[in-house]
């Protein structure tokens, strides 16, 4: 029922937004703004270029508003253009060359003023930042299937890229992290 | 009579054009049996329509798509099947024999055959040469866990097709491209006179 | 094992928010108007006593030229946007397809360029 009322209320929410109603719009990214938000933190690995990132998708979106058919839709939209951009902006940059996310970026899990030293969150923060190792586009590939949940078909829609690949860029990822991941377990021990 | 000799020299000057752009192509199997043991596999055939459909959507913004831009005007076709598998040499060779046997028709001559008996890895490379100009690329890479076939219609430029490098993922290693010297190597200094 | 590195994943992963304002920051960067498609007129609510009579009307028959562009613009949207698709899909196949080729020739010139082995040392004459 909850799920069904909120289905609802963002139907009318981009009904509205699209008729001009701005605090329709705003509210369209207070729901949103996470997903972009974290979208490009962890494939950029810095809070102000994430921000850039995520403020230039919604100024995207208000401008094409009137081709978003569906919530679905609204949200395959906003995944696929945060991904794509923070792609971009990567590929400006030799991907050898990575951008080491911050560690406030990685600290999400932990309580304010309180270092936790628990080995499990010790290999949850490198492992977010062994992320960074990742070429842009597989890493987008682990983002949009570890973050967001999304399944392999949507991936491979949303990054313009053939099923296989995407299937070829999970496995050689998570080998690669394993195999980073036994480095960063030897350090932290 | 004279109507059927000349519908069929008709016939085959339509034909000829097509020959034309074939020329080059290599019958690449199905693979239906290998796709099967393959951990991962990639079939890609982009013929010339697809080709300019696809030009139309790069972005020159892009390094990437930038340097594919150079292709749009003289490629016309670029077909692969590449798989991988769990264990070493999971593929028969008389797969790639096949492939092979249509390189060695008239037209053809291998460029490159090296092999590496370290990493195991035999690579060959074939161009197709008519009127003076490459106007096919072929390529067999056989890997122990890969193996990858190439082909590449259109006027060929090797060098071009290999400084994708450093815009596909590909870093660049700062390895001579095996460009033969502008001059000849100095001769030694002659011994000193006595 | 795979499992264990996927949940550490999700964990890692989990969705952070922007700072405080953000939304209110989107908001102030927005252009001050942009147009909006007007949307189709209700000609569905409005009474229509009698069709002939209204499209014979000069009124009747511009709301209908209007109702005509506006399908004819969206069927043309539609097919614009299955060709973008069909567009973006070959795209990818063709990128796909020169990354492998570049990887490959690499390679190939890898192998060629790797010097040779140094030669034996020449045995000495015993005699």
């Amino acid at each position: 029922m909850k799920f069904e009322s909120a289905h609802v209320d963002t139907d009318s929410l981009l009904r509205r937004a699209c008729g001009g109603d701005a605090s329709a719009f705003a509210d369209i990214v207070r729901r949103h703004q996470a997903t972009v938000f974290s979208i490009g933190y962890r494939m950029l690995g810095r809070r102000d270029a994430a921000e850039d990132l995520a403020q230039d998708v919604f100024l995207q979106l208000y401008r094409k508003l009137d081709s978003i058919e569906s919530i679905e839709h609204l949200g395959f939209w906003l995944r696929r253009v945060a991904a794509n951009l923070a792609i971009d902006r990567l590929r400006r940059v030799p991907y050898s060359t990575t951008y080491p996310l911050d560690d406030a970026a990685l600290g999400a899990d932990a309580e304010p003023g309180v270092p936790d030293t628990s080995e499990d969150h010790l290999m949850t923060r490198a492992l977010a930042k062994l992320l960074g190792e990742l070429a842009p586009a597989p890493r987008a590939v682990m983002v949009l299937r570890y973050q967001e949940d999304r399944d392999v078909a949507e991936i491979a829609a949303a990054l313009d890229m053939p099923v296989n690949t995407v299937k070829s860029h999970i496995k050689r990822s998570l080998t690669a992290l394993r195999a980073l991941m036994i480095g960063a377990r030897l350090e932290i021990s | 009579m004279k109507l059927r000799l000349a519908l069929c020299a008709a016939a085959l000057l339509c034909a000829v054009p097509a020959l034309g752009q074939d020329r080059g192509l290599l019958k690449l199997p199905a693979f239906a049996g290998l796709e099967a043991k393959a951990s991962e596999s990639v079939q890609v055939n982009v013929d010339s329509k697809l080709l300019g459909l696809a030009c139309r959507f790069l972005n020159s913004d892009d390094p990437e798509q930038a340097a594919a831009q150079k292709f749009c005007t003289s490629l016309t076709g670029v077909y692969v099947r590449q798989f991988t598998f769990d264990s070493d040499y999971a593929y028969p060779k008389s797969d790639i024999d096949g492939i092979r046997q249509q390189l060695l028709a008239p037209g053809w001559s291998q460029v490159v055959g090296a092999r590496s008996r370290k990493e195991n890895t035999d690579v060959n490379v074939f161009i197709l040469v008519e009127g003076g100009k490459a106007r096919s690329l072929a390529i067999i890479a056989s890997e122990p866990r890969e193996f990858t076939i190439v082909n590449v219609i259109g006027n060929i430029d090797l060098e071009q097709l290999h400084d994708l490098e450093g815009n596909f993922g590909v870093p660049r290693l700062g390895i001579e491209t095996g460009k033969k010297p502008d001059k000849a190597p100095p001769p030694p200094p002659p011994p000193p006179k006595k | 094992m795979s499992q264990d590195i996927e949940n550490q994943l999700r964990r890692a992963l989990r969705p952070v928010d922007p700072s405080a304002g953000f939304a209110e920051r989107v908001m102030r960067a927005l252009p001050e108007s942009t147009p909006r498609a007007a949307p189709v007129v209700a000609l569905r609510s409005a009474a229509r006593p009698n069709l002939w009579r209204r499209l014979s009307t000069p009124a009747a028959l511009a709301a209908s030229l209007v109702v005509a562009v506006l399908l004819g613009q969206q069927a043309g949207r539609q097919q614009v946007e299955r060709e973008q698709r069909a567009g973006l899909a070959a795209r990818a196949e063709l990128l796909q397809a020169l990354r492998i080729t570049s990887k490959k020739l690499d390679l190939a010139y890898q192998a060629v360029n790797r010097p040779a082995p140094a030669p034996p040392p020449a045995e000495e004459n015993p005699s």
